[in-house]
């Protein structure tokens, strides 16, 4: 009986971590952690205006609200239409001032909230509507606003 | 004459000659050795290639395919003119609240919408403009012509017009690099000159 030699295979796995490295970069580079989607909602078809440039990163502090076609304003899966739309607004505004009453008087001084109201506005509702929506909110002391588009369509 | 600890001088030539012989016969020795190869160095890939892994799909899961989405920023301070919740000429201003006093120098740009809601005219200020790219280029002339001054710009639209074009109307002025879009109600202003009253524009319309 002859004796068999056995020897120890072993794949060189070098190529296959550069490419796994490679590709791990690839996914970090496109990791996105941020809130963009923040507030989305379904019952809510944004307009498409390509014109409009990459938005700028969004402060600390933001409330997200969408505006469905029939100008409801949809708000933790609530649907607020009217005065009890207004009434949101006024306690959003209070519940910050009363946070805000902690802080140092900011830059900007007087009732105006540091907020930014994040507003997804469907593409069919009114501009009476969107109007209207952002002057109750600017009677409550929220100045910046920030409406969410899409560049292109989507699939 | 000595050498170190009390060797006589004969003592160390002599040690120097056996250390002369002794190198002379370990010389041709060295050169008959022949190195093998050099033990292979594993460097331990696995756990590296399973941690990437471990990463590979960590990044795979949580990838989420870019969106198109942007925002367009406004800032829309509680400006009397800009506040159209009171009838006209009513409103009331916070006193703690900032007042600008050259809303007259903004420019207007108005938006006419047809009975479905599509924007059917668009003006700036007096002049009909065809569509939005020719918006954007004039609104960039003005904006290089004022050079480092802000150019403010007032939005009039029917209140019956689509959000769509309303944001893409919006969205051209902040592309021409108006740094500020404010939105007032359809009666805000004086009709413009050419532009007839319609029906329900009136001031107040809320």
């Amino acid at each position: 009986m002859g004796t068999r030699s056995t020897s120890m295979i072993s794949p060189n796995l070098t190529p296959l971590l550069d490419v796994v490295l490679q590709l791990i970069t690839f996914f970090m580079m496109l990791v996105h952690f941020g809130s963009r989607l923040e507030g989305s909602n379904r019952a809510v078809r944004l307009p498409v205006a390509p014109a409009a440039l990459p938005g700028s990163d969004l402060t600390f502090d933001r409330l997200p609200v969408a505006l469905d076609q029939r100008g409801g304003l949809r708000y933790g899966g609530r649907v607020l239409l009217g005065a009890a739309a207004s009434a949101w607004w006024a306690e959003q505004a209070k519940i910050r001032r009363a946070g805000l009453e902690l802080l140092p008087p900011g830059p900007s001084g007087g009732d105006e909230l540091p907020t930014v109201v994040i507003l997804r506005a469907d593409r069919d509702a009114s501009y009476g509507t969107v109007r209207r929506t952002l002057a109750e909110a600017q009677e409550q002391g929220f100045a910046k606003f920030s409406l969410v588009v899409l560049r292109r369509e989507q699939p | 004459m000595s050498f170190g600890m009390g060797m006589p001088a004969s003592t160390a030539a002599t040690l120097g000659t056996m250390a002369d012989s002794a190198a002379a016969a370990v010389a041709p020795r060295s050169r008959r050795y022949r190195p093998g190869p050099p033990d292979e160095v594993f460097f331990p890939v696995t756990p590296m290639l399973d941690m990437a892994f471990q990463l590979l799909a960590f990044f795979i899961l949580t990838f989420k395919a870019p969106t198109a989405e942007t925002h367009i920023d406004l800032y829309l301070p509680a400006t009397p003119a800009a506040l159209p919740s009171g009838p006209r000429g009513q409103a009331r201003p916070s006193p703690s609240r900032a007042i600008d006093a050259d809303l007259e120098n903004d420019l207007l740009i108005r938006a006419e919408a047809d009975d479905l809601g599509d924007l059917k005219a668009l003006r700036l200020g007096e002049a009909i403009v065809p569509d939005l790219p020719a918006l954007g280029s004039r609104l960039r002339r003005y904006t290089r012509l004022l050079g480092n001054r802000p150019l403010r710009v007032r939005l009039i639209a029917d209140d019956r017009l689509r959000y769509e074009p309303a944001a893409r109307i919006i969205a051209t002025c902040s592309a021409a690099g108006i740094t500020s879009v404010r939105l007032a109600q359809p009666g805000a202003i004086p009709a413009l000159r050419g532009l007839p009253p319609r029906p329900g524009a009136g001031g107040g319309a809320r």
